[in-house]
């Protein structure tokens, strides 16, 4: 697992891109969760998840998905996922969640898409982060 | 004339032919296996004996049909003697009088003219005469009988070499190479819709929904034709069953479980409020065909593979409801609807725009009373609708 802060400006919020274990089953999930819950609990968090490498992904898995998407819905974060492979979207697909998240191609494409509902005057000033720069962090992590 | 059919299934390929590690040939097509299908098409046709040579078990709990099972010989073989038993089997038929063999390899379903194959490889007076279509070889030869050499070189070169060139005969009818889930969803899809002469097993019993003995279909289920309901199935409540979705014996389908476009698999459980689409199920796997993927599930939350035997399904229910029981009997005790709970302060403030000095007192209280009145009228037990298609 993976993880990467992009600080660009120091008004920016950061992306955090994780890269999620090969099985996501109850006890991983449980890892997992206690490992992204103070990033959860952070104002406004923003998360990405990339599922590249999951192969084996159940019930408890996508529960955790939803949970960790709860909670940062509940502090105004958002939680994307990114570059899911064919097991993880599968399960995706039966478990009908894939509805719920937004779901990218890489975890480049996801980051970036947290700074695309900007409002035009805050790109142009310079006094929140360009579209750029939490995607060179995820690149980095990449 | 004396014909015989010799069909092998589980073959040796370098790829494809097989779902959940099994050759597709086995696999239940709307209440029988692929080969049985084929049997019995042969069988219509006037083969009387048939022998399937195959390098996996027949498969359990196999459907109740006599007539079929007396003429089809199921002889299991492994993998290194299959080609062999094979050579044996063509010698045993030869010397109990059969004229002319006609050999399988599954691989593909042909619906076959067996009179204009026998007329021609009569006609071309050969010693074998091999089958194909535009694509190619399917894998089906007449032998005569009286060349057993010609056979056994045949065998031993796993029917890729011949010794003598062949006859050629050219197939025009249906045929479905069955290389992949793909190919065996196109065969279910075809048959539900009467393009080739398999039938489903059981009665329809309204235009396009055939449901098999023993299946149990519960209330509020919907189900869309074509459709087919295998024997002793089960599909619990909500579940929507639709677009020519194939459920074979003994498979059962949870509580408001999409089934679209899919074929599930024998003995093959699929968990509640799933949405199972464009899929091949059994065996703990999941073959996505418009992903072209095949997933194994190893949550029985999700897909499960049931007991083939009986009582051990009967016994598993009864622990379920043993357990199931208590377990509920101490929620409704114990725990609290939701609904009571109590509701957070910021809701019975009034909001923060609206200036709460310029409220009476009296109104106030009214006003903030009332909410949390109201918030407990409603039952914990609300019903929850979900919309699918035009519902």
């Amino acid at each position: 697992m993976e993880t990467n802060n992009s600080e660009k400006s120091p008004k920016s919020r950061p992306v955090v891109v994780k890269r999620m274990p090969e099985h996501l089953n109850l006890v991983q999930a449980r890892k997992f969760l206690k490992e992204i819950q103070p990033m959860l609990n952070s104002d406004r968090p923003q998360l990405v998840f990339d599922l590249s490498t999951v192969r084996q992904l159940d019930a408890a898995g996508v529960d955790m998905l939803l949970h960790c998407m709860s909670e940062a819905m509940k502090r105004d974060g958002d939680v994307k996922l990114a570059g899911l492979s064919a097991q993880a979207a599968v399960i995706l697909e039966m478990t009908r969640t894939d509805r719920l998240f937004e779901i990218y191609e890489t975890s480049t494409d996801a980051a970036r898409s947290f700074s695309f509902f900007l409002p035009n005057t805050m790109r142009q000033t310079g006094t929140m982060p360009t579209q750029a720069s939490p995607a060179q962090g995820a690149q980095q992590a990449a | 004339m004396d014909v015989r059919a010799i069909l092998l299934v589980g073959a040796p390929v370098t790829e494809g032919e097989r779902i959940a590690d099994r050759p597709i040939a086995t696999l239940d097509v709307l209440g029988r296996p692929v080969a049985y299908h084929l049997a019995e098409y042969l069988h219509a046709s006037g083969v009387e004996q048939i022998s399937t040579v195959a390098s996996c078990e027949r498969p359990t709990g196999f459907y109740r049909a006599a007539d079929l099972g007396k003429t089809v010989n199921w002889i299991h073989s492994s993998e290194q003697e299959l080609w062999r038993s094979c050579e044996h089997l063509f010698a045993e038929h030869a010397q109990d009088g059969a004229e002319l063999l006609v050999v399988c390899r599954m691989g593909a379903y042909a619906e076959l003219n067996l009179d204009a194959l026998i007329q021609f490889h009569l006609d071309q007076q050969a010693r074998i005469t091999s089958v194909s279509d535009e694509e190619g070889p399917l894998g089906i030869f007449v032998i005569s009988a009286s060349r057993r050499n010609d056979a056994a070189f045949l065998f031993r070169r796993q029917l890729a070499e011949f010794r003598s060139a062949p006859a050629e005969f050219r197939f025009s009818g249906y045929v479905n190479r069955l290389k992949s889930a793909a190919d065996l969803r196109r065969l279910t899809v075809d048959a539900l819709y009467q393009r080739n002469a398999i039938k489903p097993v059981g009665k329809q019993v309204r235009p396009g929904v055939w449901v098999a003995d023993g299946a149990r279909i519960e209330r509020g289920v919907r189900i869309v034709a074509p459709a087919f309901i295998g024997s002793r199935s089960k599909v619990r409540a909500a579940a929507v069953i639709t677009r020519a979705t194939a459920l074979e014996r003994h498979s059962q389908v949870d509580c408001g479980t999409v089934v679209e476009d899919s074929n599930i698999l024998p003995f093959t459980y699929i968990g509640a409020g799933l949405d199972v689409s464009h899929a091949v199920v059994g065996e703990q796997r999941l073959a996505h065909l418009h992903r072209n993927v095949e997933v194994e599930v190893a949550d029985p939350k999700l897909i499960a593979t049931l007991s083939h035997s009986p009582s051990v399904r009967a016994l598993k229910g009864m622990a379920a409801l043993a357990k199931l029981v208590p377990a509920e009997l101490v929620r409704g005790l114990f725990t609290r609807p939701r609904r009571e709970q109590p509701v957070p302060e910021a809701i019975q403030e009034p909001a923060a725009a609206v200036d709460a000095s310029a409220i009476p007192e009296e109104k106030r209280r009214k006003l903030v009373g009332s909410v949390s009145e109201s918030a407990t009228d409603f039952s914990s037990n609300l019903a929850v609708m979900r919309r699918y298609g035009n519902e």
